[in-house]
């Protein structure tokens, strides 16, 4: 790289931030590009082009911008965290769920974990969403194919027998009178049956079944919600990491019993974790649609744009 | 940036069940909600008295504390208490930044207001408080109280 070439590209990428805050992705997008050309050993160049791009909803070239982003810096979480939102956009929400967690990951092990990490923990909780539609929309396929099957032949049945009594009329077996009263009796034996098939499907849905509420254990007593990734304090109470952290920052002492406590002094709860993540599997559809709530996204995300 | 899906949880919760002597007046958004208490033993100083309190919850809440104090209208006087300033203001250290802390809720802040009431003997404002009554500007959340004294 010729001399001056670095410093050539951080001017360009002032440039880029200045444009991206007045809310000039394009321009932004074309100076991070030019930056890129002068020095394209700089991983922060990418992540900035690929938060443009975010803007831009490029959703490909946001990808291509992260990966190359995290060829030059493995540990990145800016790029998973860009990484991870784009694969959900273009419905990839297995690879994105991954990246999410690797975000997360970074997030929690770097010094200043704090505030991203609820940002990061409502973007896994996205992707952990988005794959659990696509199963779900999966199964309700394949049971309404058996559903319609099983209805179908039914019917199908049905039909026959009283094609068989309409014959029988008419060669005389039986008379006019009889015949149409069994075919009466014929149909209201299929509409029941037909009733009954349709409700056992019901009912043996699980959606329908149980009291749709998180069983207290499993929630944080801050945020109100399911934890997904509980920490413990001394007193042995769990909460959830991101927002516990937000509260130490504030005031380091134990939400409870007011001792002192810090970051460091928290520990995993992973039994409890696990006891979350098989709640949330079996109970995915509502559980997080509470969680989605109405947060705007552009508040949530503005703290970790450009630097 | 929790507060408006931790509030909608509560208000649920406050629709379902409340303690004795606590009402849900108004909770028509997730900023300012209104509920009022009243003693639900003999204490004489609080008999036949309901008491209007508003909540204001910034962003934040629970990580910061709710601005709470009382308010008074035709209906609703102000409690007597040497905590209790005449226009409202409510000196309590679970209310205050230090003092708070985010397992608390709307509900836990008006049992504990209602049995600060219920022990109280004495029917008298806080020192000074024809004072701050008449000078205060500040919003409730950013004066410093000193907690003198803590038995009452």
């Amino acid at each position: 790289m010729p001399p001056g070439n670095e410093y050539a590209a951080e001017q360009l990428k002032t440039q880029g931030n200045a444009h991206f805050k007045n809310g000039e992705y394009e321009s932004a997008e074309s100076y991070y590009g030019q930056a890129i050309q002068k020095n394209s050993k700089n991983p922060l160049l990418f992540t900035n082009r690929a938060n443009a791009r975010l803007k831009l909803e490029k959703w490909e070239d946001v990808i291509n911008d992260c990966l190359r982003s995290i060829e030059l810096l493995e540990e990145n979480m800016k790029a998973y965290f860009y990484l991870a939102q784009a694969q959900i956009a273009i419905n990839h929400p297995n690879e994105a769920l991954s990246s999410a967690l690797r975000a997360y990951e970074l997030c929690t092990q770097s010094a200043q974990q704090t505030s991203n990490a609820a940002t990061i923990s409502a973007l896994v909780l996205k992707c952990k969403k988005a794959k659990w539609d696509i199963r779900e929309r999966e199964r309700i396929r394949r049971r309404a194919d058996l559903l319609s099957d099983l209805d179908a032949s039914l019917e199908v049945s049905y039909k026959k027998e009283a094609d068989d009594i309409e014959a029988r009329i008419e060669a005389g077996d039986i008379g006019n009178v009889e015949g149409i009263e069994e075919k009466k009796e014929l149909r209201a034996e299929w509409e029941k049956k037909r009733d009954d098939l349709r409700t056992a499907f019901a009912l043996s849905d699980p959606q329908m079944l149980g009291k749709r509420e998180v069983p207290d254990y499993l929630v944080d007593g801050i945020t109100f919600e399911i934890m997904h990734d509980p920490v413990v304090t001394k007193n042995g109470r769990s909460y959830e990491r991101a927002t516990l952290i937000e509260h130490l920052k504030r005031n380091p002492t134990d939400p409870l019993t007011r001792e002192s406590l810090t970051v460091a002094e928290l520990r995993p709860n992973i039994a409890l974790k696990e006891a979350c993540t098989e709640f949330m599997e079996e109970n995915s559809g509502w559980v997080y649609d509470c969680e989605d709530g109405e947060t705007d996204h552009d508040t949530r995300w503005a703290h970790l744009s450009s630097s | 940036m929790f507060a408006s899906k931790r509030l909608s949880k509560e208000l649920s919760k406050l629709h379902d069940k409340l303690p004795p002597g606590i009402s849900l007046i108004c909770a028509d958004d997730l900023k300012e909600w209104l509920m009022d208490i009243r003693v639900i033993d003999t204490n004489p100083l609080y008999q036949d008295e309901v008491y209007r309190l508003k909540f204001v919850f910034s962003q934040s809440y629970p990580i910061e504390a709710p601005e709470v104090v009382f308010v008074k209208d035709d209906e609703h006087p102000i409690p007597w208490h040497p905590h209790i300033y005449s226009n409202g203001i409510i000196c309590l250290d679970l209310l205050d930044r230090q003092g708070w802390s985010p397992v608390h809720n709307v509900e836990s802040v008006c049992v504990s207001l209602q049995s600060m009431l219920t022990s109280n003997t004495k029917k008298e404002r806080p020192p000074g408080d024809e004072n701050f009554v008449k000078y205060n500007k500040q919003r409730p959340r950013d004066i410093s109280f000193v907690f003198h004294d803590n038995q009452v």
